[in-house]
């Protein structure tokens, strides 16, 4: 493995600095086998992996054709996505940059319509053309087409219907969402559109960084004096969240410790004696916890939690990524408190970044639930148990949308069932399955 | 569609009935939905006027939907569509361009009328362009629960068990028979939905087939319920056969995911609160003492059935029932999969 020769144990840090140094079809291996061998885990990493790596490919790959962009970033895609399919951020990052592609792509298309445009409009429209059978070919001319585009909102799937017929064979340019791939090739853009793609990744990667304090911005329109907030695992994102409001009130945190996945990383956080590995590079580590500000922080096992649950006033939740239908995927245990919650009719809040949102739809539940190592259950010392029994360590939950008051994102709060609307922003509806 | 008798020598002739068209259509093709139907008559409607302005044509369309709304019992499904397509000719013509009000007039009634057939056969199309998105909803050994006639449900349903567009997948189907159907059809005709059964099990697909009384029961087998729809609401609620309502109910309270397969064209402009507040009349709820039905006898008797009167109320057989959003897990349709809320936005969208 390349980065063998880097003295750092293998991930984000290693990965990062091997992208410097070799060539793009290493990197991308090397990615590869750190995603499989889950050296490179927790949502943020894989993101600003993915990001990083997809921004060299672009910078690597030598061509101003957009069609030939969006296969390699495909085609580099599809390898990540194969190689952690329940890392999802993977796939999140993939479909924003192929998205970044195609925006430009169609932006530099409209320049060029724009010029054709007076050319066009000196054509004769006389009343001829009511029995004129070629007409439909003429409403595809370019001004038809920038016109469609420019107004492109209204033009919903509904009217899709009653459209006008787009021929499949003739014209480059089918605005119309509908054929999945292929549909971009290049006729001479006049700006570099890989140039802007790369700018547009910057902010992927700018994003990445900011979000937790952008999160952390709406910390006092939820957490009040004297609440009782409930939360568990070690998430950086609730940990932050609750750090910005500790700064101006005082409040309890009932800690869930999460055992048997997450509990050394959570006493750690709340005794504030965490060490930074090295995925979480930045000032995480100059960070005080929680007591260090005042705050009663009382640290229970996850049996406990529905006994506190009539005391608490608010549950508020980090996540591994979060589904199109408002259902996310958490840390095990997230399920038990989330429903616990539901019980006692607390409400649950879920703090996540836009970029864990994924816009796939869960077809197998099952199926996004990865399991862990199971000598955390049972360790290895008692071999011959192990034998007799069957020991399982799930690492995740999926918790259904019912059971989800709110989301805060960077972007602010949703209701689960809005967050469909955040998804159609973020992904281009041809990018969601490649 | 394509038959272009010139206008002058239909309007000689008899004026056009777009009631007997529209029923005509829907008979003639058992694979039409009645938006489309609806669409195709008011196409053929346009063909045979003469209207040459913007707004003497959506007058002519006002009234004529609002004739055929009238005369048919169940509007529901048909005024999504006339909607749609009055909505798209506004918004087309409102759009700079050349369809648009700077324009011909003419070019996008030219549009309308010579692609007829292109509106049935996307309409059709996007059954299978549901049924790619609704594919993955099916797995390898699970049992699906489905209800009614619905053709989006048997396309879905087909192709899955299909062997094209990827392996054949081995799941079983509990097919919920109306009986209130039954009721209104002829003895040796068979209930709604057997011809799917009949479909599925040539493919190999293990079905099972139980009267509406046996779903609670049969719930507990089911990994999931799939129907299909009349319509779609604004609340994301559907309008769909009578019993669907129930069976919601039901796979909510034993906790089964409720899918519904519909068309986006199915998408329509109503806002019921609940079951009573539907805009049509139906004979369920029917309320008799003896004395009332002796009445009703003696008028049997006295005066065969006036036509007019029984037309206009929706019979017994294909009653409707409207299912809440809250009931349904996602809907199914050729835009993806949506959440019930999304599809206010659909809506929206063309109208605002």
């Amino acid at each position: 493995m390349p980065s063998s020769s880097l003295a750092l144990t293998p991930g984000l840090g290693s990965f990062l600095k091997c992208l410097k140094t070799n060539p793009i079809d290493t990197s991308i291996e090397t990615l590869i086998s750190l995603l499989k061998r889950r050296q490179i885990r927790h949502s943020r990493s894989c993101a600003t992996a993915t990001a990083y790596l997809l921004r060299s490919v672009i910078s690597a790959c030598r061509t101003t054709d957009s069609a030939k962009l969006i296969e390699r970033v495909q085609s580099v895609g599809r390898r990540l996505m194969a190689a952690q399919p329940r890392e999802m951020v993977v796939g999140n990052i993939v479909r924003r940059v192929l998205g970044l592609i195609r925006d430009e792509a169609e932006d530099d298309r409209d320049a060029e319509f724009a010029l054709s445009d007076i050319g066009s409009e000196s054509q004769p429209q006389t009343p001829r053309a009511y029995d004129d059978p070629s007409l439909p070919l003429d409403r595809d001319s370019p001004s038809f087409r920038s016109d469609e585009r420019s107004s492109r909102p209204p033009l919903t799937s509904m009217f899709s219907l009653l459209s006008h017929p787009e021929p499949e064979h003739s014209l480059p340019s089918t605005p119309g969402s509908s054929s999945p791939n292929g549909r971009l090739p290049g006729h001479g853009p006049s700006k570099d559109v890989r140039a802007e793609v790369l700018e547009g990744i910057g902010e992927i990667i700018d994003e990445l960084g900011q979000v937790d304090d952008q999160i952390a911005a709406y910390a006092l329109d939820h957490i009040h004096s004297n609440e009782i907030i409930l939360t568990h695992t070690s998430s950086t994102t609730v940990q932050k969240f609750l750090l910005k409001a500790a700064a101006k009130r005082k409040f309890t945190v009932i800690h869930a410790e999460s055992y048997p996945n997450n509990h050394e990383d959570t006493h750690a956080t709340v005794s504030g004696s965490a060490v930074t590995d090295d995925d979480n590079i930045g000032l995480e580590a100059f960070q005080k916890p929680l007591i260090e500000h005042g705050i009663t922080v009382i640290l229970i096992p996850d049996s406990a939690v529905f006994a506190l649950m009539s005391r608490v006033n608010k549950v508020i939740l980090g996540t591994h990524s979060v589904l199109a239908n408002g259902g996310l995927v958490a840390a095990a245990g997230t399920r038990v408190i989330a429903r616990a919650a539901k019980v006692h009719q607390t409400p649950v809040v879920v703090v996540s970044g836009v970029y864990k949102l994924s816009p796939v739809y869960p077809f197998d539940f099952d199926s996004l639930i990865e399991y862990g190592d199971p000598s955390k259950v049972l360790p290895y010392e008692e071999g011959d148990l192990v034998d007799l029994i069957d020991v399982q360590n799930p690492i995740y939950d999926y918790v259904p949308a019912e059971l989800v008051d709110l989301y805060i994102t960077n972007l602010g709060g949703h209701a689960p069932s809005y967050l469909y609307r955040i998804v159609s922003d973020h992904y281009r509806k041809e990018d969601i399955s490649f | 569609m394509a038959s272009t008798t010139s206008d002058a020598a239909v309007a000689d002739t008899k004026p056009f009935d777009i009631v007997a068209t529209y029923n005509e259509l829907l008979r003639s093709d058992a694979d039409l939905t009645m938006p489309i139907a609806a669409i195709e008559a008011l196409v053929l409607l346009l063909t045979q006027s003469a209207s040459s302005t913007i707004s003497e044509t959506l007058d002519l369309l006002e009234k004529s939907t609002a004739h055929l709304k009238r005369s048919i019992p169940n509007p529901i499904g048909l005024s999504a569509g006339t909607d749609l397509f009055q909505r798209y000719l506004i918004t087309t013509l409102q759009r700079p361009g050349q369809l648009g009000p700077a324009g011909d007039f003419k070019a996008i009634r030219t549009h309308l009328l010579s692609n007829g057939r292109l509106f049935i056969r996307r309409a059709k199309e996007s059954r299978d362009k549901i049924a790619a998105f609704g594919r993955g909803f099916i797995r390898d050994g699970s049992t699906i629960l489905t209800n009614g006639g619905s053709r989006a449900v048997a396309a879905l349903l087909q192709k899955a068990a299909d062997e094209e567009g990827g392996p054949a997948v081995r799941f079983r189907v509990i097919y919920v028979l109306s009986s209130i159907s039954q009721d209104c059809k002829q003895p040796n005709e068979e209930p709604e939905g057997m011809e799917t059964v009949r479909a599925l099990r040539a493919k190999g697909v293990p079905v099972s087939t139980i009267p509406e009384s046996a779903v609670a029961y049969s719930l507990g087998k089911a990994d999931m319920v799939i129907v299909g729809a009349e319509g779609v609401v604004e609340n994301g609620g559907i309008v769909s056969r009578m019993g669907t309502y129930q069976i919601g109910l039901l796979a909510k309270a034993i906790g089964k995911p409720f899918y519904v397969v519909a068309e986006s064209h199915k998408f329509v402009r109503l806002y019921p609160l609940g079951q009573y507040d539907l805009p049509i009349e139906q004979q369920v709820l029917e309320f008799k003492s003896e004395e009332d039905l002796e009445e009703e006898r003696k008028q049997q008797s006295s005066v065969t059935k006036t036509d007019g009167d029984t037309s206009i109320k929706l019979p017994l057989c294909d009653s409707v029932d409207f299912t809440p959003p809250h009931l349904i897990s996602a809907l199914i349709t050729d835009s993806g999969v949506l959440t019930p809320s999304a599809v206010s936005e659909e809506l929206i969208k063309i109208w605002f």
